[in-house]
């Protein structure tokens, strides 16, 4: 009688892990595939980011291009090329410097 | 007393006795359910495991690599030279256009360069599912179709190709097709280190110096709109790794638009034009001659009488006279004084330096194309001395500079390179000349620059040594045209410890329009402006009286 009442058991035991296993799986299953949904967005998404980027790093480029940066210090700030340019003795440079100014008169 | 059971009683009498052949087969059962058992309880506790461990999906994965199909190119400061960028394809579903002509010309509104015919007949073309209209739109462009609202048009994801410095090193960058095919330079040299960088996610980073760069196609620039030049090269590289830091053709285009430029300026002339290269290799005669002690420094040559050989007369455009030395010969750039070395030295002997300097063989820079020189073998005594003074041998202006390469490492030759190398980088140098030979042939390039032919060449404090080199453009049937010169100017800097090789070249210049005229200044200006990138210090100009 305890045999059958032991296999009884035991197979009523082994039917419900087989149910919580096959539930356990579906969830399993569910949860890995809406992660790898999740994974697929987030990687499109860095793909997305990566390829702004690039384009990003493009433009900068080109805004920071020799020519341009020549162009606009010629433009802004009168610089010229060094080809064009004699380098400044040192003594030249305090000829270049503004002339100092006296302190303003304190009250 | 034993009590008795009548559901025992019953059960014995009424079940059938198993026979005792069933024993094995009720064996295999009970092993049969163990395995099973076995199997669900090892799947009970992986469960158990994983339920315990928590999610593996959230371990951490390590970077996310995002490939492309082409790497990015920079340089040698990590400047972006080239990448590729998402672009779109204009594309069509001619079953759902409403009517050809009006999308036609609607689309023409925003790409004029569409062909009208074209389109109708392509928007017609119901046999097909979709047809590409246009490739490579950029996300502006596409917007602006999107805005016209047609029906059965739409658009396509893509890569596409782009060059942020424009014309900037246009001819070593090259360029690829709209399906990022390489066609030349780098991207076609390097196209698998390309592709391999592009799928690993990091970028492929050359020798080149942009702002090095820049300098050079500018002066160079200057230097051949003001000679009248039909075409120009340049190439400046560390002698000692053979890294190239800029490399310069003219004219020169957008590679952002390669389609839309001539051939003309798609040339790459750098590596791929021959020229013969003129009195720049006389430094290499006057070396072999000491390698080989067929002279010394102290002797002395008679260089007013020119000479006649095979019935052609080997003369110098200036004389040189008076007793000349090493030195003189060097510096006056004397035709006559390098034949009669050449000819000591004897075609064979010749042969085997020019193949040591490279100058037989294409150049190893990493671009689609090196040309071959023409560097047949010499034939007579006339040949020998021709050679001796550059004629009779074409190769391009990076397979000269690479042989300049010998008087920055003591004799040795390095071959140049478009990427970018280590500090411990393995660099191959194949022996050329003695060290003492190297350093005796430097003073007397110095000197060229000093008092001879380069003067022009000379940048107070760089101590730049080189030669200048003048050879008239060869016509065929009709021989050599004295009004017509290809002129250069090779240098190495600083004399005082050599490092730098550059390469300065004009085609298709003018009578009289010589390298120490054209050419050498041409680099004396390019120096100026690059020598504080490279660390050296330009000594002011002397105040003008």
């Amino acid at each position: 009688m305890a045999k059958a009442q032991l296999r009884r058991v035991l197979q009523i035991a082994a039917a419900v892990l087989v149910v919580a296993l096959a539930i356990g799986l579906y969830k399993a299953k569910t949860d890995a595939a809406r992660t790898e949904a999740r994974v697929r967005a987030l990687q499109h998404e860095i793909s997305e980011g990566e390829s702004d980027l690039r384009a990003l790093r493009a433009e900068i480029a080109e805004l920071e291009s020799p020519e341009r940066i020549e162009t606009l210090a010629e433009d802004r700030l009168g610089a010229v090329v060094g080809s064009e340019a004699a380098a400044l003795p040192e003594s030249a440079i305090a000829q270049r410097l503004p002339a100092p100014q006296a302190p303003p008169a304190q009250e | 007393m034993k009590a008795f059971n009548p559901a025992a009683a019953f059960t014995r009498a009424h079940m059938p006795e198993l026979p005792a052949e069933a024993a094995p087969a009720r064996n295999r059962v009970r092993l049969l359910a163990l395995g099973i058992f076995a199997v669900l309880l090892l799947l009970a506790g992986r469960a158990v495991q994983l339920a315990f461990s928590g999610d593996p999906l959230a371990e951490p994965r390590g970077a996310v690599i995002a490939a492309i199909p082409r790497a990015d190119i920079v340089d040698r400061n990590g400047v972006l030279l080239a990448t590729t960028v998402r672009a779109f394809a204009l594309t069509a579903e001619p079953h759902r256009v409403w009517n050809a002509e009006e999308t036609a010309d609607a689309l023409r509104g925003a790409f004029r360069d569409l062909d009208r015919a074209t389109l109708v007949r392509r928007l017609n073309d119901r046999s097909r599912r979709l047809v590409y209209l246009r490739r490579s739109l950029t996300p502006e462009q596409r917007d602006a179709v999107l805005a016209l609202g047609l029906a059965g048009i739409g658009f396509q994801a893509e890569d596409r190709r782009v060059y942020p410095q424009g014309e900037l090193a246009a001819h070593t960058l090259g360029f690829t097709d709209v399906d990022l095919n390489p066609l030349s330079g780098v991207e076609r040299g390097l196209d698998a280190e390309i592709r391999e960088a592009g799928q690993a996610g990091r970028s492929v980073r050359l020798s080149l110096d942009v702002r090095m760069q820049y300098a050079l196609e500018t002066e160079l620039e200057a230097a051949a709109r003001a000679s009248g030049a039909s075409g120009a090269s340049a190439i400046l590289l560390d002698g000692r790794s053979g890294e190239v830091f800029a490399l310069a053709s003219w004219p020169t285009y957008d590679a952002n638009a390669a389609g839309a430029a001539s051939e003309q300026a798609r040339r790459d002339r750098v590596a791929g034009d021959l020229h013969e290269l003129g009195s720049t290799i006389k430094p290499f005669t006057i070396a072999m001659a000491l390698e080989e002690e067929v002279t010394n420094s102290r002797e002395l040559f008679d260089l007013t009488q020119a000479f006649e050989i095979d019935s052609s007369v080997i003369q110098d455009h200036e004389p040189v006279e008076g007793l000349a030395s090493l030195r003189d010969i060097l510096a006056h750039s004397s035709n006559i004084g390098a034949a009669r070395l050449a000819l000591r030295l004897g075609g064979a002997r010749q042969r085997a330096y020019l193949e040591r300097l490279g100058l037989t063989a294409p150049s190893t820079l990493e671009l689609g194309r090196n040309q071959a020189p023409l560097a047949p073998q010499a034939r007579g005594r006339r040949d020998v001395a021709g050679l001796g003074f550059g004629y009779g041998l074409a190769a391009t202006q990076s397979t000269l500079a690479g042989a300049y390469t010998v008087f920055t490492n003591q004799g040795a030759r390095v071959a140049p390179t478009l990427v970018a190398r280590g500090p411990d980088a393995e660099i191959e140098r194949t022996p050329v000349f003695s060290a003492e030979v190297t350093r005796q042939l430097m003073a007397y390039m110095r000197a060229t620059v000093t008092d001879g032919t380069g003067r022009a060449a000379d940048v107070p404090g760089l101590m730049v040594a080189g030669k200048t080199g003048t050879a008239e453009l060869f016509q065929g049937a009709a021989g050599y045209d004295e009004s017509r010169n290809f002129s250069s100017f090779a240098g190495v800097f600083p004399a005082n410890d050599p490092r730098y090789v550059i390469v300065v070249a004009l085609d298709d210049v003018g009578e009289g329009a010589v390298g120490g005229a054209i050419a050498a200044p041409a680099v004396a200006r390019t120096l100026r402006r690059i020598a504080p990138m490279l660390g050296l210090r330009v000594e002011p100009r002397a105040p003008a009286r």
